[in-house]
């Protein structure tokens, strides 16, 4: 018993070791036919019981120069931890998705910039923490002037 | 009102009854959770009527039951049954089989030229059925209305035949041209026959291009398609492409962006006999994401070429637990799900 006990821990602390964070990906990685219409999916890793994390995000943008917020929402998909992220911002304008993620006493969070193409995976951003105004309107600018597509 | 209007609630619905008296029922259903209901099924009820086929039934069946009405009554109650029950199977055999052979007809809308349906052109819009061929020339398009479950348009200079189109299995042959189909349905409930394989909708949207010798090509914008052919199988995401031919099925998919060296190596290797130098190139110019490529590579490649593929993708992206070595170049069904739904999230 107690050897079971020993693994247990080693397990969870294995798992707290990696850290709370996002890791995003086209919708097929959801392997979820209900993802198929997302921007993109997301799960969550180092978190010991993924069905009890609380998930937020909202779409950051600038839209002919004014600063826009719309509050997204997450679409949890089948496996637990793995999500969905939908279009729900205008089309016009420069956009990042502003993701949160609570896991017990983890915070996780991430600036997911989205270009014409699709997500952007390469200036995507993962903190331990929420992202601040000034990181996201950092990606905005980056998005804005090409740097980050 | 102080019962149930249960009786008349067909009717209600139906907007059969005086208005005082679909008044009142409309007042009690407000309030009453059971009449809701009621109501409620008998609207699921009448839609899914609504969307039933129309089929004839066959000449013989009138004759059949003009015979029975002349008989005399039996006083027998258990004749009336049997023959109302004969009568039951035989319009739904009747259905069923008029139904299957003719199927549901789908919707064609001109987008540009005269496409042709048969050998009908199609000035606004019409319908096609299973058996029928629809075809453009170099200045007309059509879209296809795919059931219930999306929408294929119909590209200049090509021909496609309805195969199946029933609920369960909608079903097209691309014999030349290109077409692009929207679905949103589960997976596998649209296919595309060509003569390199079958295209299978795992959810998705996406182009198929054919040549006149048969050479495809398929293009995924949304989704997955699998292709497959005689056992061998190609799973093509958003993003990624994947040539087809006669006599060899799908060649490996990859991503649109890869580096072009490693797309005209994939080219040789998979078409036309490439050997070791080719999947050298693939190999060290495969990105993360072309672990997409590799991971199709794996089974593809002689077995002694397996464990080169592996430690390439072993490098590119972290192994993961449940994937060993052995049962990877066995090529073990179980432990090459389990790496591609990881290597997933890297594509």
């Amino acid at each position: 018993m107690w050897r079971l006990g020993i693994s247990a821990c080693a397990v969870a602390a294995l798992v707290l070791a990696e850290g709370f964070t996002f890791n995003i990906a086209s919708p097929v990685a959801a392997q979820d036919f209900h993802a198929k219409g997302a921007a993109f999916v997301f799960r969550t890793q180092g978190c010991a019981e993924p069905a009890k994390a609380a998930i937020s995000g909202a779409a950051e943008g600038i839209v002919k120069g004014e600063r826009r917020s719309v509050a997204l929402k997450i679409m949890m998909m089948g496996k637990p931890g793995v999500y969905a992220v939908y279009h729900e911002w205008p089309a016009e304008g420069d956009w990042v998705v502003n993701l949160k993620g609570t896991c017990a006493d983890s915070i996780a969070g991430a600036i997911v910039p989205v270009g014409p193409k699709g997500f952007i995976r390469e200036s995507s951003k993962f903190f331990p923490r929420p992202a601040t105004d000034a990181e996201i309107d950092a990606a905005l600018k980056a998005l804005t002037t090409g740097g980050g597509k | 009102m102080t019962r149930h209007p249960s009786r008349e609630l067909a009717a209600y619905i139906d907007r059969q009854l005086p208005e005082s008296w679909a008044g009142r029922i409309e007042r009690h259903v407000a309030e009453c959770t059971r009449c809701g209901n009621e109501c409620d099924q008998i609207r699921a009820g009448m839609a899914s009527l609504e969307n039933l086929p129309m089929v004839e039934a066959p000449d013989g069946i009138w004759s059949a039951i003009e015979r029975q009405l002349q008989a005399r009554p039996s006083r027998e109650p258990w004749r009336r049954w049997a023959l109302a029950a004969a009568l039951a199977v035989v319009i739904g055999l009747a259905y069923w089989g008029v139904g299957r052979r003719s199927g549901v007809r789908w919707e064609v809308v001109r987008l540009a030229g005269t496409p042709v349906v048969g050998s009908k052109p199609i000035e606004a819009s019409g319908h096609i059925g299973a058996g029928e061929w629809i075809e453009t020339n170099a200045r007309s398009r059509a879209a296809v209305k795919i059931g219930e479950i999306g929408s294929v348009d119909v590209e200049p200079n090509t021909r496609v035949r309805v195969l199946v189109t029933r609920p369960s299995e909608h079903r097209l042959a691309l014999v030349r041209g290109e077409i692009r189909a929207k679905i949103s349905a589960p997976p596998r409930l649209f296919f595309v026959d060509t003569a390199a394989g079958t295209a299978v909708d795992l959810g998705c949207e996406y182009a198929l291009q054919v040549d006149a010798d048969g050479f495809g090509r398929l293009e995924v914008t949304k989704g997955w398609v699998l292709f497959q052919w005689k056992g061998l199988e190609s799973l093509v995401p958003a993003g990624a492409s994947c040539r087809t031919r006669p006599q060899a099925g799908p060649g490996i998919p990859y991503f649109d962006d890869a580096p072009e060296n490693v797309k005209q190596a994939l080219e040789r290797y998979a078409f036309e006999k490439g050997g070791g130098d080719d999947l050298s190139v693939i190999l060290a110019g495969a990105r993360v994401r072309d672990t997409l490529t590799l991971w199709h590579l794996l089974s593809r490649v002689p077995v002694d070429e397996r464990g080169r593929v592996y430690e390439r993708m072993a490098a590119l992206t972290p192994v993961p637990a449940g994937v060993s070595r052995d049962q990877a170049l066995k090529l073990d069904a179980e432990t090459l799900k389990r790496w591609r739904e990881e290597l997933a999230w890297t594509w």
